[in-house]
């Protein structure tokens, strides 16, 4: 290209020089998310929790296996807020302990069905044609099958160890990001700007992760929040089955398995974890609908 | 903020007055305001007479009347102003059987001779497609016909042809300036395009940034602008009759946020006649000849050789 | 007839050709009740753009118009035919060879708004093609990127901005620079003014008109008003359900339509001045525009001619050469 043109008209009568500072869509939307008191307070739980399970792996009061600290069953005390289960161990120390075996599991299982989701849900979307039919074959094939079956037989198969455990759950979660993320790349690869994008010899694996991903993260973030809680459930669930983590682990879900028998004579035992995972649930929940409202408004109902 | 300010204009029976303006400049919104449907939390102040009804008087069943009696309204899209459920035939005869001028049978009875008035052939086998079966054009028909079939005084067309082709666009241009005649009625046209208003209206009024800029017979306007917005908005037009090719007059930069309107004439920012005065004062819409206003402290006629300053 | 062998790709007007267009057919398939109906989106189009001019392709909505632009840029493949860019036949081309030959042929999209990734700031927008083909990096890409910037009349202050901060016609701007960053030669321009406001359209039209004389731009642009087209434009071609109906100088076609349809076009467009209104008589087309999945025989346009007679519907008229660089598809040409 030439120089900088003297003669041509455009070049220096519509300068425009001003133009009003306007914050990002990012900003956008963490204002938003900051007016959502419900997704303030979940927030804050889950901080709350993180810190928790932070300490629990350096610190708990008492080792979380260690049993006998006193009489079994025994209620609130002041040595043992929350009190003993049936072996005789800190409530409190296995409820932090659970705090990081949830939030393990939880972010764990969702980062790994998220990111099986994303890329194979972008190559259905983009490449569409056999592809597509390949893995959408896939997705409904997983579909028909229950989740919880397919965690067992892989339980089954490969153990029952916290990877496990992750794997397992994130093998049932990524069907519906796959989808999610599918559809997003269908819609968004008909736009103008991916067009342009490709007139401009774009190469595709520019287009996905430079038009297309970052056009598509927000439902995407809202989907892995909501599968974090969905995960910290279905590990609680597996648990329950006793065939989640082994123990001495202080997963919640186990420890309300293990709690309840007792229920009649030391309701504490199956409250706490209870209340615990309920609170999480109940976090990861307010603000998976709080980071969906405040990415997109119109998608409020 | 004001989205309207300081309207003020009459339209009489059997006239059509164009009111043009880009987007932002309020020529919907004052169409909205003639009819008190300002969207909430928007406010009307001043006066809108019908006849001598002070229109922002009435009470909420004398609005619903005047409404639907007296006006008719049609929009650039009809697709979003009809249900696309209901058979267009059944939504003409519910129009008129809203607006109790009409017993139910009447209403049934004029719906065909309502479609074949704007010239919808087959009326009698199209009354029973449902609206996605019209094309625009048919659509854009059947929402005069149903505009028209209480006989209202007054037409306001907001945008009708511009989602139209050119070609469907005439016809139509050519429907609402047979319409406006058979019925005797008031037709306020808005639009953004200038060469409608030539072809159809007999008074013009220019908006701009929520201000009439100019007023005046058609003829005028055109043949005479006084407001350089005006003159500019008509040069800034490629036009079929053009010689050669004349280079564009662009008027640079673009129209204002009305939340942040500049101070003086509004146009100033982007006016390439300018004086001092136009930054500081605002013109008042003053008379330029007869029955031409124009709100500007320059005036064309008193700008030696514009085309060459621009 | 002596003249059927000359078509508009072979014009011998057109001395130096750097677009030709041969026989290019584009069928969608549609979901239709039995899945098996066809879109006619463009049939069998032949035309040619020479170097430095602007061709103007005018048509209602879904004539082909846009479809065909988008042909011509590779962006949908064609159904048959070739498009002959310089020497090299683009529906040819896969793959790595097409990607290099989009650094010369470039387009500007209608819609401003949704055609910049709303992500990107307007410095990415501008700058993502030199880095498609590692033409400029680093301080040498900013350069150029602001260059390029001041050229469209943006200022180049404005780099870390986003596309949502900016009006109409700032961002058609934007797209403009990006099609302009790796010095194209050839531009299909698909409606840039037409979701513009009528005061911004001027100064688009202006800017693409000092852009071709200053980088010797050779264009196409598509619109559907005549007006806008018959200004910026050298030639115009007339499209109706897929077809070109005529093509020739824009001067001529204006003042003396050869085919029915441009003159039906012609009468529509209303003019800005009530003297010159008060004595046109648009004619006005009967009935509705026929479907692109099932479009008339013969000539697709005697369903709704004014002039049409029985052989009409029945011999399809050839887009033939009626006058020295003029072409139109009719058996009554210049007689309505």
């Amino acid at each position: 290209m030439a120089a900088v043109p003297s003669t041509v008209e455009a070049s220096q009568e519509f300068l425009i020089s001003e133009l009003p500072e306007q914050s990002s869509l990012g900003q956008d939307a963490w204002r938003r998310l900051k007016r959502n008191r419900l997704a303030v307070v979940g927030l804050v739980i889950i901080a709350i929790f993180f810190v928790t399970a932070l300490i629990s792996i350096v610190w708990t009061p008492y080792p979380t296996w260690r049993q006998a600290l006193g009489t079994t069953y025994a209620g609130p005390s002041l040595l043992h807020p929350l009190g003993l289960d049936d072996y005789g161990r800190d409530i409190l120390s296995r409820v932090m302990g659970g705090a990081a075996i949830a939030l393990g599991v939880g972010v764990g299982a969702s980062f790994l069905a998220s990111l099986t989701g994303i890329i194979l849900g972008m190559l259905a979307g983009f490449f569409k044609g056999k592809v597509d039919a390949l893995i959408s074959l896939t997705i409904n094939i997983f579909y028909g099958v229950p989740d919880l079956l397919v965690a067992l037989i892989l339980v089954v198969l490969i153990g029952r160890g916290l990877f496990n455990i992750i794997l397992a759950i994130a093998l049932t979660g990524w069907l519906g990001m796959a989808r999610l993320v599918r559809g997003q790349t269908l819609s968004i690869r008909e736009r103008e700007y991916v067009e342009a994008a490709r007139t401009i010899g774009t190469p595709n694996l520019m287009i996905l992760s430079r038009h297309i991903l970052p056009n598509a993260l927000g439902p995407i973030i809202v989907q892995a929040t909501y599968l974090v809680p969905a995960a910290i459930i279905f590990e609680a669930f597996l648990s329950l089955l006793g065939l989640g983590i082994p123990p001495p682990s202080p997963s919640w879900g186990r420890m309300a398995s293990e709690g309840y028998k007792a229920l009649q004579i030391a309701p504490h035992i199956v409250l706490a974890p209870c209340a615990a995972l309920s609170l999480t649930v109940l976090a990861f929940n307010w603000l998976g609908d709080g980071l969906r409202d405040a990415i997109d408004p119109r998608m409020r109902r | 903020m004001r989205a309207v300010d300081g309207i003020s204009f009459d339209v009489d029976r059997g006239e059509i007055v164009g009111v043009v303006g880009e987007s932002g400049s309020g020529k919907t919104m004052t169409a909205l305001s003639l009819l008190r449907l300002v969207p909430e939390p928007g406010k009307i102040t001043g006066r809108i007479l019908y006849g001598e009804n002070d229109v922002l008087e009435m009470t909420d069943d004398e609005i619903r009347e005047f409404r639907g009696n007296e006006v008719a309204m049609i929009f650039q899209d009809p697709m979003t102003s009809m249900n696309p459920v209901l058979r267009v035939g059944f939504q003409i005869e519910e129009a008129m059987a809203a607006h109790r001028r009409f017993t139910g049978q009447q209403a049934r009875d004029r719906v065909v001779p309502m479609l074949q008035r704007v010239r919808i052939p087959a009326a009698k086998e199209r009354i029973k497609d449902f609206p996605h079966q019209f094309s625009g054009g048919m659509r854009q028909r059947a929402m005069i016909a149903m505009g028209v079939s209480n006989e209202p005084s007054l037409l306001i067309a907001d945008e009708p042809t511009t989602a139209l082709d050119v070609t469907v666009q005439a016809s139509i241009i050519e429907l609402l300036r047979d319409i406006s005649r058979e019925l005797r009625a008031a037709v306020i046209l808005i639009t953004h395009n200038m060469a409608l208003v030539a072809s159809l209206c007999n008074r013009v009024i220019v908006m701009y940034a929520g201000r009439i800029v100019e007023q005046g017979p058609t003829r005028a306007i055109f043949k005479n602008p006084q407001h350089p917005y005006t003159w500019s908005l008509l040069r800034s037009m490629p036009r079929m009759d053009e010689v050669g090719k004349e280079r564009l007059v662009s008027i640079r930069g673009v129209p204002p946020d009305l939340g942040k309107l500049p101070t003086g004439c509004k146009f100033h920012p982007r006016c390439r006649f300018k004086v001092d005065r136009c930054l500081t004062e605002e013109p008042p819409l003053a008379e330029v000849d007869p029955e031409q206003l124009a709100r500007c402290w320059v005036l064309m006629k008193n700008v030696p050789n514009p085309e060459m300053q621009s | 007839m002596q003249q059927s062998a000359v078509t508009p790709a072979t014009d011998p007007t057109i001395k130096s050709p750097l677009l030709r267009v041969e026989n290019v057919v584009k069928h969608f398939p549609t979901g239709g009740a039995f899945g098996r109906a066809v879109v006619h989106a463009v049939d069998d189009v032949s035309l040619a753009i020479q170097q430095g001019e602007t061709l103007g392709l005018v048509g209602e909505s879904g004539c082909g118009k846009s479809t065909l632009g988008r042909v011509i840029v590779q962006l949908q493949p064609a159904t048959s035919g070739h498009i002959y860019f310089k020497d090299t036949d683009l529906t040819k081309l896969r793959g790595e060879k097409l990607r290099r030959m989009r650094q010369q042929v470039q387009m500007i999209f209608q819609d401003p708004y949704a055609s910049l990734n709303p992500r990107m700031t307007v410095g990415d927008i501008v700058s993502e093609p030199l880095r498609n083909f590692r033409v400029a990096r680093g301080r040498k890409a900013e350069q150029k990127v602001q260059e390029v910037m001041r050229v469209v009349g943006l200022n180049p202050g404005f780099v870390n901005r986003y596309p949502h901060e900016f009006s109409g016609g700032q961002r058609q701007r934007i797209g403009i620079a990006r099609a302009l960053v790796l010095n194209p030669t050839f531009m299909v321009a698909d409606e840039p003014v037409s979701a513009l406001d009528v005061s911004i359209q001027a100064q688009i039209v202006n800017l693409m008109e000092d852009l071709q004389t200053q980088f010797n731009l050779t264009y196409l642009f598509i619109a559907h008003e005549l007006a806008v087209v018959r200004h910026i434009s050298d030639r115009i071609a007339v499209m109706y359900l897929g077809k070109i109906v005529e093509i020739g100088p824009s001067d001529a076609i204006r003042d003396r339509p050869l085919h029915p349809y441009t003159k039906v076009l012609e009468s529509s467009v209303p003019v800005p001045d009530p003297d010159l209104e008060a004595a046109r008589k648009p004619i006005l087309l009967k009935g509705e525009i026929p479907s692109p999945v099932n479009p008339p025989p013969a000539c697709r346009f005697h369903t709704r001619c004014p002039i049409a007679q029985k052989i009409c519907s029945e011999v399809e008229p050839p887009l033939e050469m009626k006058e020295s660089g003029r072409f139109a598809a009719c058996h009554f040409a210049g007689q309505l």
